[in-house]
């Protein structure tokens, strides 16, 4: 028998189940279960766009805790300007080169951002797939700017997905990480997000962040930046607000 | 594992109580964790969750060849390793290797008690590599040469003036006894040391069998660089430390923030496993899995211990238990302290050697009410206390005292004859006199019974017993009925 055979022999003779007859999943089906997702996945489809608005607030009012900056803005335009400012008020934390790096994604180009800074020396870096020396920029960089797969409005959460030019480090190194995402990639719950990567399971590594990095280790009290950015923002592409339906509190989201 | 003395629990509670930081520190944690967690489960609504997860951890367990199975296959599918380890001693041989083939000269750690239950660190130091704890408790605990004493709060037993002492001295910074800027230079630390090392040593919250994935939560971040930037990732990961699928998981997480926490999610929950795929821009070029059985499957074999495995390692247990609460994890000389350590500690580590703790417990219940699959701890700590008394050749234990177990069967001749029973009753009563102290408790018996009172009070037996009391009281109402009857 091999290392593996031997080792799961042990285990069937602690469960009292022959040691030498090797069993499968088939024989115990209900712990494999699949369930059935099609409620979540009806509910994510026919969700309409003012729910998803409502969720968006949720998602603002959740956030505040986590110390995670929620940014609503009705186009590509407010994006990159608003990104922008994020980009120019922050200062470097490991050097005085101001360099940012962004993920090579077809949303993060079109915020042209490269064009933002023409008065400013901000290098921007993208990682592309083809680039050797992503890590180095990575490291290099104060600011990192990633499009995550979806958010979840309840726990305020991004997750991402690595993959060709989306590395794990963007989020990461920086001292400050800015997400992008359309907001009808926002999800109400956990439980969606499950569902979804239970549809189509990742090869890749996932990471589900919910604001910048934080420590309680001395005397329970918090702080922020302990090892990742310490510094976090959502910007939300909302291109259907109206002037009566913001997220300032006027119209659909009356204020409380 | 280092050897702990016979004496070593009472010392150390001692010395645990007698510490005026660590009680401030206790009581800090248990005042917002422990009554924060009960609170929490009291005003939910929906218990469902607990139940459900408590339900699919015991089924996961009851299949654990299976389960174990389709992780490693799925984890060699993506072109990651598996090693199955029996005992300590393979675990750590395997890292070693692993280490020692690839020319490791700094490794980062990611907070993992496995890697202390093995003794893992040691090891990897002799091969003259350089070994660092990331999160900022453990690095804490690394620099002052100290031990863990929380499973989720490592150094929650020192103060930030001794914190600013040790950064000071060696960081060499200026004193400071401000957490952010104690965080901030540890930070400055350990972010170089992140970026430089060559291999990342993490635990395993949970493993998920159908996905081949290793889950992995933190708040700070340094797990996720410790499986990001070094060219190899091992993880060490207990048996038992496994969900079937990704839909287990997810309520093993929820109960695992809400416990640890009071979180509704943790900063990051990372999912990894596999070197990094083709067209991946980052992550290690190589993964390992290690596998821990190191008795686990002795426990699995019991059925009246097998619900221990369950346990998510929330430390839920340790923020609401009084025993802890006073004399803190020091106490328990194992990487799992409290009323979890308590049970797990002697079923891993040896039932006689780590006899004190499951009797140093209060068996008041408050870890079953708080625990978030509610694990019933009171009854294991019960059966340990059994196995103790009247020895178990299956756990290599033997009767514990022989004038212990005499005494208690003269108690029970005793208490079960009346009149004998009450005449000592008597007699104890005005023997007892000389032994009451100041106080109006018993501090002091003779004899034998002088090992009782060495670490605990005895109220004296009441002047009038109750025996006595509830036949007057009985024979006045009897009269009462009686002379009604007469008048009546």
């Amino acid at each position: 028998m091999d290392e593996k055979g031997a080792f799961l022999a042990t285990i069937r003779e602690a469960l009292g189940y022959p040691g030498e007859e090797v069993r499968t999943a088939g024989e115990c089906r209900r712990l494999f279960d699949p369930g059935d997702d099609g409620d979540i996945f009806d509910r994510i489809t026919y969700r309409t766009h003012v729910e998803k608005q409502s969720l968006l607030k949720l998602m603002m009012e959740n956030a505040v805790p986590l110390n995670l900056g929620v940014h609503p803005v009705r186009s590509f335009a407010a994006a990159a300007r608003t990104i922008g400012d994020i980009v120019s008020a922050a200062r470097p934390e490991f050097g005085d080169i101001r360099q940012i790096i962004q993920h090579d994604d077809d949303d993060i180009a079109r915020l042209q951002l490269w064009k933002k800074f023409a008065g400013q020396a901000v290098t921007v870096h993208t990682s592309y797939q083809a680039d050797m020396a992503v890590r180095e920029k990575a490291i290099a960089s104060y600011v990192g700017i990633t499009a995550p797969r979806w958010a979840v409005a309840d726990s305020a959460t991004i997750v991402e997905i690595t993959g060709p030019g989306r590395p794990r480090s963007t989020s990461l190194l920086p001292s400050v990480h800015i997400a992008l995402l359309r907001i009808e990639h926002l999800l109400a719950d956990l439980g969606e997000a499950y569902a979804l990567l239970r549809k189509n399971p990742p090869q890749e590594s996932v990471v589900f962040i919910s604001g910048p990095s934080k420590t309680a280790d001395i005397e329970a009290h918090m702080v922020h930046g302990a090892h990742g950015p310490r510094e976090m923002h959502l910007v939300v592409i909302d291109e259907r607000m109206t002037a009566d339906r913001n997220y300032q509190g006027s119209g659909l989201f009356p204020a409380e | 594992m280092s050897d702990v003395e016979k004496s070593a629990y009472r010392r150390d509670a001692r010395r645990g109580i007698d510490d005026e930081c660590l009680q401030s520190g206790l009581q800090k944690i248990q005042n917002r964790f422990g009554k924060g967690a009960m609170h929490y489960w009291a005003e939910t609504a929906d218990d469902g969750l607990r139940d459900r997860v408590k339900k699919s951890r015991m089924e996961t367990l009851e299949n654990l060849d299976v389960v174990l199975s389709m992780l490693a296959d799925n984890i060699e599918a993506a072109g990651g390793h598996v090693y199955y380890a029996r005992t300590a001693e393979d675990a750590v041989d395997y890292c070693r290797r692993v280490a020692v083939k690839n020319e490791v000269k700094s490794v980062v750690k990611g907070k993992s008690m496995t890697s202390a239950e093995i003794g893992l660190d040691a090891v990897l130091e002799a091969e003259g590599m350089e070994v660092t704890e990331t999160d900022l408790g453990e690095f804490i605990i690394q620099l002052g040469e100290d031990r863990p004493s929380h499973i989720i709060a490592p150094c929650i037993h020192l103060d930030r003036q001794r914190i600013g002492r040790l950064f000071q001295e060696k960081l060499d910074i200026p004193y400071s006894e401000e957490p952010p800027e104690l965080t901030q230079a540890a930070r400055r630390a350990l972010r170089k040391i992140l970026l430089e090392a060559d291999m990342g040593i993490t635990g395993c919250n949970f493993a998920v069998a159908e996905t081949g994935k290793i889950s992995l939560v933190s708040n700070e971040g340094n797990i996720r660089m410790s499986t990001t930037m070094p060219r190899i990732h091992l993880a060490l990961m207990g048996i038992e430390r496994v969900a079937a699928t990704m839909s287990d998981h997810q309520g093993m997480l929820q109960l695992l923030t809400r416990g640890a926490a009071l979180q509704k999610l943790s900063t990051y929950v990372s999912f990894v496993g596999g070197p990094r795929q083709p067209g991946d821009p980052d992550g290690p070029e190589e993964f390992h899995l290690v596998m821990i059985d190191n008795g686990r499957s002795r426990i699995l074999a019991d059925e009246e211990f097998r619900e221990v495995l369950a346990c998510i390692r929330c430390g839920a247990c340790l923020n609401i238990c009084p025993v802890y609460g006073k004399i803190g994890g020091h106490a328990y000389n194992s990487p799992y302290p409290g009323p979890i350590g308590a049970v797990v500690s002697p079923l891993l580590f040896g039932i006689n050697r780590y006899a004190d703790l499951c009797k140093g417990e209060s068996l008041c219940g408050a870890c079953l009410d708080v625990c978030p699959v509610r694990i019933d701890l009171p009854r294991m700590l019960l059966a340990l206390r059994r196995k103790l008394a009247y020895g178990d050749p299956a756990w290599q234990t033997t009767r514990h005292k022989w004038l212990e177990a005499m005494g208690f069967r003269l108690w029970r001749t005793l208490i079960a004859s009346g009149p004998a029973y009450r005449l000592a009753l008597r007699c104890a009563g005005l023997l007892q006199k000389p032994f009451i102290s100041k106080s109006g408790m018993i501090k002091k018996m003779a004899g034998p019974a002088s090992a009782w009172t060495r670490d605990r009070d005895l109220p004296p037996l009441a002047s009038e017993p109750f025996s006595r009391r509830w036949k007057k009281k009985y024979s006045q109402a009897a009269k009462a009925t009686s002379s009604e009857v007469d008048n009546g």
